[in-house]
């Protein structure tokens, strides 16, 4: 009955979902497999020629070291599409939770909430990073934080504008008036009816996340070599721009077609739901 | 609207301010605490980072006499704390100059090109998010989907890259650096900030207009719109009148948002760009561990973060009478 | 006039027709090239720009420091094309026994303000180094000083605590340029240099304006200089191509085709000694290990670092730090090969082959993440597992270099052997990277300190390079060449090895062609 559902919203997508899903899917798959079908080792120096191009030896070339740009590729997918995606979890699930407790919660608790919220969002995110790994070093699990504590104040004020904007509408008031729980109302009536905005903010957010761990590569801030993610492949041999070498367009094309993947598919499902 | 309706929500807004610069200034000192413990986590001093490698030790331990790193950390918290109420910034450790000095040369490149950013920026993300919201699921729609999206798809180094590789190197149009001189004539400032205000403007666009529209379309779902169709309200009139002043809560603290990020977030851009802003300047404080320097440019996006949110809210409040109690 | 200086370079072994002829006497090779003409504003780009700027030559920590105080001020020698120091404020340096140094200030020298310079002032700026309150990076060179005194209204006589035959080159380094007596506030430049200063702002630009008033007739060529920084190498580059810089240093070797491709730009490659190198400590049982050390050093897959990470513009070293610009350098030492089955059998015969090790590396120390990325991957071959630890370059020195058992160090060219060995190699020495203590090496450094017999000295040299090569606990892989990227409308360059622009001193030999 349920898969029936879903097969018939995913039917009912428009042909930009059904794209969406198709990326979405083939990135997941890849964040899996990619290890195991990566033809070299992601570190290895395997070619004599940098920034070589398309070969039968090596499907998209060679970067800036001669390693195999295939293999750091399906390598690197797995750290941006794993790490963004637990962060994007940690990160909504932080921020969704404490705008619904400030939402229905007692005033002095959504001060707090929002003020420590203020607190961490003024701070420059790719600062806040630079502070951090200087003070601890750079690893996955810190990346994942800082990542995920930097979009929390984000996802927060959104959901908590849009909670308290329903918290004030009438049917919230007759269920409050029932006498419903303070976590009934949250999560019974008031999440169900921001989901849609919210998971519109959840795809950007994902997005952001892809973005940001790329720019904290950019600043020499990303995973430790010779692991990189997609955005340390483009960073590390942005040097082959000019010469238009594979080692920087295909990753550049991986986060586009994963960003813009995630986006379509939440877009088509977050649309169905009205239909 | 009645008048003394008005008059109560005017009142509310104001309520709403008096009360927020007071936590405005909480939020401040909870953020200098933080900016003060973490960098006491720093690895060296700025002692160290000025005197380099070849330093001896009583060399470094003379500076930090000098510098007043030789006291705890507590005291020298305490000490900035009071300096700050008063009013003044204090002197930066490494530059030998008040740090209001260095601030008040940086600040303004800041604003100028967030307030460019802005100004180019908010009316085309109004454009597209409404478009596409009252044309949802159709051609148009799609099509401004897909440009948004892959205006976001890409990291700004590489936007940035690219859009220097053709537009300064290969094309000779614009510089590829930011140097705005002297008395610059209209053409000449307009050159000097076009990319970095393109590329900044780029990422502003896609996220604004994207929740722009999904704040109109959570309204237009809503019963009083259908009655209002049905009524033959037009459908622009309808947009202007009735769904954009409802949905103003969330668009303007998106707004909020997306414009404390041009303030601080620009780093990249300034990097790249070699554009002498503030976001730079503390990437430089943190590197010298310049504390003075540091806390004063934390003080400032902080200020400037919630300086906008509050504009934010009173927008919303203003707006949506419901937020009135709020 | 034949003074100190000269006799004492002509004995040193020449470099191999580098910059032979290219300078005489510190004129330039402009004319060789169309006759150099007055004029022209230009702008170059260095690497980096901080708050901690500093227009007080003893402060002087980047690039973009040395720049400038060699525009704002001269020295008493300055350095020619093989970095010999030659007469510069100081007519004649004349020594008989390396310890008292007699000097002949120049006749009719005028600081910016009009003031005359005198001996006081030469006195005062070398003197100065040694109080630790100036905060001078030079303070353990200048601490040989032991004392200066006026000997006549242009004569002084310089003191050292031991020989050393090298002071013509040190006093050349930018440090030693000479202030005016009594300066401390060094809110702005008052030097004697070729440029006066018209705009500074730390962290942001330098401006500079033709000194028409310059102690060298006819000298400089360019009416103005801007000097910024652009940390971002690739922004530098396309800052170049784009026609908003006219020079820059610190060229990317990958970034070297795409200069090089217009018709517009060229590179100018130097040579030089600097080096990044794998530090491994002696106060670790591992690291001390001097199996452990050799395999390391066989581990390093120098032709691959050579060609891969600076594209070819590296010269190839052998775990000594003089490479061969110097004229003490020792090419009998057989070069040691990449041989991972030896490094195996030695960490085999060590014990060590399982033991896991973290490499701290930064983007500090050039190149040094690929690097390890490289040494990384070899060793994973022969199953030693290290793991590269990338650092923030921001206290990378005060907090990680030197003090884990494996970390990369970053060495720029000396102006002398004895500064590269005394400096980074005697026991005693504060940045004795891997912390040896090697009693024949301290006794050889000072024994050639008290030659005077230049082919003596290279000999003693030599030796001491075969010492570091054969039990110093550094790897060093390479020598990277400097690449320096100009308009080709800007004549009158050519390379000091000392550093990139000339080694700090383009803006005294370069005019504009247009």
């Amino acid at each position: 009955m349920k898969r029936g559902n879903l097969a018939r919203a995913i039917r009912a997508f428009p042909w930009s979902g059904k794209l969406g899903l198709a990326l979405v899917l083939f990135w997941i798959t890849i964040a899996l497999v990619g290890r195991l079908i990566a033809p070299y080792p992601s570190g290895a120096f395997v070619s004599y020629e940098v920034f070589a191009g398309a070969s039968g030896k090596f499907w998209f070339g060679s970067d800036f070291l001669g390693r195999d740009v295939l293999s750091r590729l399906l390598v690197g997918a797995q750290f941006t599409v794993g790490l963004s995606a637990v962060a994007v979890t940690i990160a909504v699930a932080l921020g969704t939770g404490f705008a619904l407790t400030a939402a229905v919660g007692p005033r002095w608790l959504d001060e707090l909430l929002s003020r420590a919220m203020d607190t961490l969002i003024s701070i420059p995110s790719k600062i806040f990073a630079l502070v951090l790994v200087a003070a601890f070093g750079s690893s996955i699990l810190l990346l994942t934080l800082i990542v995920s504590i930097t979009y929390v104040p984000g996802n927060f004020r959104i959901a908590r504008s849009l909670a308290v904007g329903l918290a004030r509408l009438d049917y919230v008031e007759v269920a409050r008036a029932r006498g419903e729980g303070r976590p009934y109302i949250a999560l019974v009536e008031i999440l169900p009816n921001m989901i849609r905005p919210l998971f519109a903010d959840i795809g950007l957010r994902f997005v952001f996340i892809v973005l940001l761990l790329s720019g904290l590569s950019f600043l020499g801030l990303g995973l430790q070599p010779p692991d990189a993610d997609l955005g340390s492949l483009v960073r590390e041999n942005v040097n082959g721009l000019g010469e238009g070498a594979l080692a920087i367009l295909v990753p550049a094309l991986a986060i586009a077609s994963l960003t813009v993947g995630v986006n379509l598919l939440i877009d088509a499902a977050t649309q169905g739901k009205v239909q | 609207m009645s008048a003394a309706n008005r008059r109560s929500l005017w009142r509310g807004a104001g309520r709403l301010i008096v009360k927020r610069v007071g936590l405005a200034l909480v939020t401040l000192l909870l953020v200098s605490a933080v900016i003060f413990t973490i960098s006491g986590l720093l690895p060296g001093d700025a002692a160290q980072e000025v005197l380099g490698r070849g330093a001896t030790p009583e060399q470094i331990a003379a500076l930090r006499h000098e510098m007043g790193l030789d006291r705890p950390a507590p005291v020298r918290y305490a000490e900035w704390l009071a300096d700050i109420v008063r009013g003044d910034p204090g002197q930066s450790l490494v530059a030998n100059k008040p740090v209001a000095d260095i601030i008040s040369e940086r600040l303004p490149n800041t604003l100028t090109l967030a307030a460019l950013a802005t100004l180019v920026s908010v009316p085309f993300a109004f454009l597209i998010g409404i478009a596409s919201a009252v044309s949802r699921g159709r051609k148009l729609d799609r099509a401004l989907n897909i440009a948004t999206l892959s205006m976001v798809a890409l990291p700004e180094f590489l936007v940035a890259t690219i859009a220097v590789l053709v537009f300064a190197v290969e094309l000779l149009w614009l510089p590829s650096i930011t140097i705005v001189p002297k008395n610059p004539t209209f053409a000449e400032y307009v050159r000097a900030y076009a990319m970095p205000v393109m590329v900044l403007a780029v990422g502003v666009v896609a996220q604004l207009s994207r929740m722009i529209r999904a704040a109109i379309i959570t309204e237009l779902d809503r019963p009083y719109v259908e009655m209002a169709l049905l009524k033959g309200v037009r459908p622009l009139r309808l947009i202007f009148r009735h769904v954009l002043p409802n949905a103003v809560g969330p668009i303007v603290n998106a707004m909020a948002l997306s414009l404390s990020y041009l303030f601080g977030g620009a780093i990249i851009v300034e990097t790249i760009f070699n554009y002498p802003g503030l976001a730079s300047l503390m990437v430089n404080a943190v590197t010298s561990r310049d504390m003075p320097l540091l806390q004063a440019c934390a003080m400032i996006f902080c200020a400037a973060y919630l300086l906008l949110v509050l504009i934010a809210d009173t927008i919303a409040i203003l707006a949506n009478p419901r937020l009135r109690q709020a | 006039m034949v003074d100190l200086i000269s006799t004492h370079v002509s004995r040193r072994t020449l470099l191999g027709g580098l910059a032979a002829g290219l300078v005489v006497n510190g004129v330039g090779i402009g004319t060789a090239l169309g006759q150099p003409r007055v004029g022209g504003r230009i702008r170059v780009a260095s690497t980096s720009a901080s708050m901690a700027d500093t227009l007080d030559p003893a402060k002087g920590g980047t690039a973009t420091d040395y720049i400038r105080h060699y525009m704002l001020y001269s020295g008493l020698t300055q350095f020619d094309g093989r970095l010999r120091g030659r007469p510069g404020l100081a007519e004649r340096i004349e020594t008989q026994d390396n310890i008292v140094w007699n000097i002949r200030l120049r006749r009719g020298v005028h600081f910016h303000n009009g003031k005359p310079l005198t001996v006081d002032d030469v006195i005062f700026s070398l003197m100065r180094h040694r109080d630790p309150a100036a905060g001078s990076m030079v303070k353990a060179v200048a601490d040989q000083f032991a004392s200066a005194k006026r000997t006549g209204p242009l004569d002084l006589q310089l003191r050292l605590n031991g020989p050393n035959p090298d002071l013509p080159a040190i006093l050349a380094v930018s440090h030693f340029l000479i202030v005016e007596n009594g300066r401390r506030d060094f809110g702005r430049a008052n030097g004697t240099g070729p440029y006066s200063c018209s705009e500074f702002s730390p962290g942001i630009r330098t401006i500079v304006r033709r000194n028409p008033n310059y102690w060298k007739p006819g000298r400089p060529y360019l009416e103005e200089i801007e000097l910024i920084a652009i940390p971002d190498e690739i922004s530098r580059v396309n800052a170049l191509l784009s026609g908003d810089v006219q020079m820059v240093n610190a060229v990317g070797p990958s970034s070297v085709k795409r200069v090089r491709a217009t018709s517009t730009h060229s590179i100018m490659e130097i040579p030089s000694g600097l080096f990044t190198d794998l530090i491994m400590r002696r106060d670790n049982p591992v690291t001390a290990n001097p199996d452990f050390v050799l395999a390391m050093k066989y581990l390093q897959d120098r032709e691959l670092i050579k060609r891969a990470l600076f594209r070819g513009f590296a010269t190839i070293a052998n775990d000594h730090p003089i490479s061969p610009v110097d004229p003490n350098f020792n090419p009998d030492i057989p070069q040691r090969p990449f041989d991972p089955d030896r490094a195996k059998f030695l960490l085999k015969r060590s014990g060590l082959l399982g033991v896991r090790l973290p490499v701290y590396a930064a983007p500090a120390a050039n190149a040094s993440i690929d690097m390890g990325s490289v040494l990384q991957e070899h060793a994973a071959r022969i199953g030693l597992k290290l793991a590269v630890n990338r650092m923030p370059s921001d206290g990378y020195w005060a907090t990680h270099w030197m003090k884990h058992p494996m970390t990369f160090g970053n060495n720029n060219q000396r102006p002398t052997t004895d500064m590269m060995f005394s400096l980074f190699f005697q026991s005693k020495a504060l940045s004795n990277e891997s912390g040896w203590n090697n009693p024949r090496f301290d006794r050889l450094l000072l024994e050639a300190r008290n030659t005077t017999d230049a082919v003596l000295r290279k000999q003693i040299y030599g030796e001491m390079q075969w010492i570091v090569h054969q039990y110093g606990g550094l790897a060093i892989p390479a020598f990277i060449s400097l690449l320096d990227g100009y308009d080709r409308r800007l004549k009158g360059l050519f390379p000091i090895p000392l550093g990139g622009f000339m080694g700090y001193n383009f803006a005294e030999y370069a005019w504009w062609d247009a």
